[in-house]
């Protein structure tokens, strides 16, 4: 074809989509919500991909954690960890420490206990955790007031306390300065040093922190841990990280294989991949939901081409009288189609823009449009009304002129 | 110019066949200004529509300018009638919601004329039936005389060999259609070939050549003078 031919076409397809306003705007509607939807759904896995990439973080980085016991589901941090029996020793500590500084940056030791925190006439039910100075860094958690313990603190068995955002609250009502105040745990006094900031997490707000010298004296004489904290060195030695403390471990517990171990290690990594694998799957089913309501607004470009064509056939006598070809036909109402497509398409992206950013703004949603995304339920779109216009324009091209001209 | 043998249309009707043109022969030279007559359903259209390239014969050869063009497909017949025929029809058949210079301009948009030429020639032909000042105009601001100059200067655009004409006064009142025939006239002078049908023999008497149908067969085929006598 010509390129004045193509001109020619968008110019007739552009009047005969403008003489019937209404019934173009409500054919192009369905491909405008197909494509918004398109982005909105994937802008909104993206967000959700992202949340869970950020709640992840939020738990610490590079994190392993060497629990006691068997495995237990998927979870890296166990909900509860106050009824572990503990099997790691400090010999065990001393192994995985030994893999400082390739391996692993840092690690803490962790132990907890029901207990009961009292301040003044108030009393509130809390998990006393025995751990390291470097648990905030590990877990990612900082106190908002004061501080955290220091090796000092740990080797003198100092009774000092570092509490959560939930117990700090309970207990002083967030009035008054809470540093230096006494809290009584299961009845001895312990001197508060700092208060973390909310994780948004019962466990960690809802617990005080002692050091684990202090927490093995007076909390409870075991002298293993329930679990220890570990920050790998980074992200790529996490997996080698993770065999180095297995093997070490296994031999110290005179144990053959993890199949029969008394420990076991979750490892951040596997849960960001579980998580992006759902997240990934939600995706693609929102993504494949908001792909069928396109298919449909094809569906209604080609009904209403189908409709046009009857309804011009008159005109597509005319036109073939005068010496327009298949072709000329067949490309007339193909532009028209994708016009109304590519245009249903364009509108398509500014109602996802919309709907994703109304998502982030009333919803609380996370949502992210994604470029990708864009570009490519455009391509579809357009892909559409090549597909769907196809038949309606074939089917005018095949008429008999002579027929067409008789048309009432 | 034009050589049409033996040449038959076809009709299959359930189990009938209705010879709508049956057998006919004829020869029309370039400049000539024939009329085709016949009472209705006499097989007139037919063969205009054959003539014209919008339909295949079932039997006989239709010669067009020297070239055989009764077995050519839909696109190469959609070729000849671009650039060798103009089509004037009883009902106009213009594009309602164009205007009559973009009426005018359609075949030279299918023969791919460039934008500023198709518009120096249509509004040429819009002036040469006498509608300057008109070509804004879409169909329905137009008088039934007006819509068949439109028509007529439409047919005119691609400067056809052969201008055919089915009926085309027969929508007009007697005065509009008087002033259609004085442009055919005028148009043959200047030298198009014309082939005209009409029921009216006063019409048919102002051609050259009367070709008279009845059932599908050419019953006279006579100078005017002699068939009307
Ligand atoms: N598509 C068709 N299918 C079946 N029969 C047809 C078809 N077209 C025409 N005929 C028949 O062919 C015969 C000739 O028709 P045609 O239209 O050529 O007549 P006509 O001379 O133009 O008549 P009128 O003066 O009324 O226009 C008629 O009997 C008609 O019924
Ligand atoms: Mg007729």
């Amino acid at each position: 074809m010509k390129a004045g031919a193509l001109v020619e076409n968008i110019r007739m397809s552009v009047r005969s989509i403008a003489s019937n306003k209404v019934r173009s705007f409500l054919t192009a509607l369905g491909v405008m919500i197909g494509t918004g939807a398109v982005i909105a759904m994937l802008a909104l896995g993206a967000g959700a991909q992202k949340s869970v990439e950020g709640s992840l973080q939020a738990l610490g980085s590079n994190l392993l954690i060497v629990y006691s016991g068997q495995p237990r589901g998927g979870a890296l941090i166990r909900r509860s960890t106050t009824n572990i029996i503990p099997t790691i020793t400090d010999a065990d500590i001393e192994a995985i420490r030994r893999l400082i500084p390739n391996l692993i940056t840092s690690l803490a030791p962790e132990s907890s206990a029901n207990g009961q925190a009292k301040f003044g006439s108030t009393n509130v039910n809390v998990t006393i955790v025995g751990t390291g100075v470097d648990y905030p860094l590990i877990r990612n958690v900082r106190p908002v007031t004061g501080s955290f313990f220091t090796p000092a603190d740990l080797d003198g068995k100092k009774t000092v306390v570092v509490l959560g955002a939930q117990v700090y609250q309970d207990l002083f009502q967030n009035a008054g300065d809470p540093l230096g105040q006494k809290v009584r745990l299961n009845g001895l006094s312990y001197r508060v040093i700092g208060v973390l900031e909310r994780k948004g997490n019962s466990t960690t707000d809802s617990s005080v922190f002692v050091p684990i010298t202090t927490y093995k004296r007076y909390v409870s004489g075991a002298d293993k841990y329930a679990l220890v904290n570990v920050q790998a060195a980074s992200v790529e030695v996490m997996r080698e990280a993770q065999s180095a403390i297995e093997k070490e471990l296994l031999r110290l517990h005179r144990l053959p294989t993890m199949d029969s171990a008394d420990f076991y290690i979750a490892n951040q990594l596997d849960l960001l991949n579980t998580l992006q694998g759902v997240a990934g799957t939600f995706t693609l089913l929102l993504g494949g939901i908001a792909a069928i309501s396109l298919i449909v607004g094809g569906i209604g470009i080609m009904n209403i081409m189908l409709v046009s064509v009857t309804e011009r056939t008159r005109e597509i006598g005319i036109r073939m009288a005068l010496g327009a070809k298949t072709g000329d036909i067949i490309a007339q109402f193909m532009t028209e189609a994708i016009i109304l497509s590519v245009g249903g398409g364009l509108i398509g992206i500014g109602i996802g823009y919309g709907t994703s950013w109304a998502f982030s703004k009333f919803g609380g949603i996370a949502s992210e449009v994604n470029l990708l995304a864009v570009i490519l339920s455009f391509g579809f779109s357009v892909l559409i009304g090549l597909f769907f216009g196809g038949y309606p324009a074939y089917h005018a091209s095949r008429l008999d002129p002579i027929q067409a001209l008789r048309y009432e | 110019m034009i050589t049409v043998k033996n040449l038959s249309r076809h009709y299959q009707m359930g189990p009938t066949i209705v010879k709508a043109l049956d057998d006919v022969s004829f020869t029309i030279e370039g400049g000539e200004f024939v009329a085709i007559v016949g009472p209705s359903g006499s097989g007139k259209s037919t063969l205009m529509n054959i003539l014209g390239c919008l339909d295949s014969p079932t039997l006989g050869s239709y010669v067009l300018a020297g070239e055989e063009v009764s077995h050519l497909k839909p696109n190469q017949l959609a070729e000849i009638r671009n650039r060798r025929i103009g089509f004037v029809f009883q009902s106009f058949n213009l594009l309602p919601r164009e205007t009559a210079l973009e009426n005018v301009e359609l075949p030279l948009i299918y023969q791919g004329v460039p934008l500023k030429e198709r518009k120096k020639i249509a509004l040429a032909m819009l002036e040469r039936v006498g509608l300057e000042g008109r070509e804004k105009h879409i169909p329905s601001e137009l008088s039934g005389g007006q819509r068949q100059r439109v028509a007529i200067a439409r047919a005119l655009a691609a400067s056809p060999s052969i201008l055919l004409a089915d009926e085309p006064t027969g929508a007009l009142d007697t005065k509009t259609g008087v002033e259609i025939m004085e442009l055919f006239h005028a148009l043959h002078k200047e030298g198009s070939t014309i082939i005209l049908v009409t029921h009216d023999p006063g019409i048919a008497r102002q051609a050259e050549r009367v070709i008279q149908i009845q059932d599908g067969r050419i019953l006279k085929d006579l100078p005017s003078k002699e068939w009307a006598a």
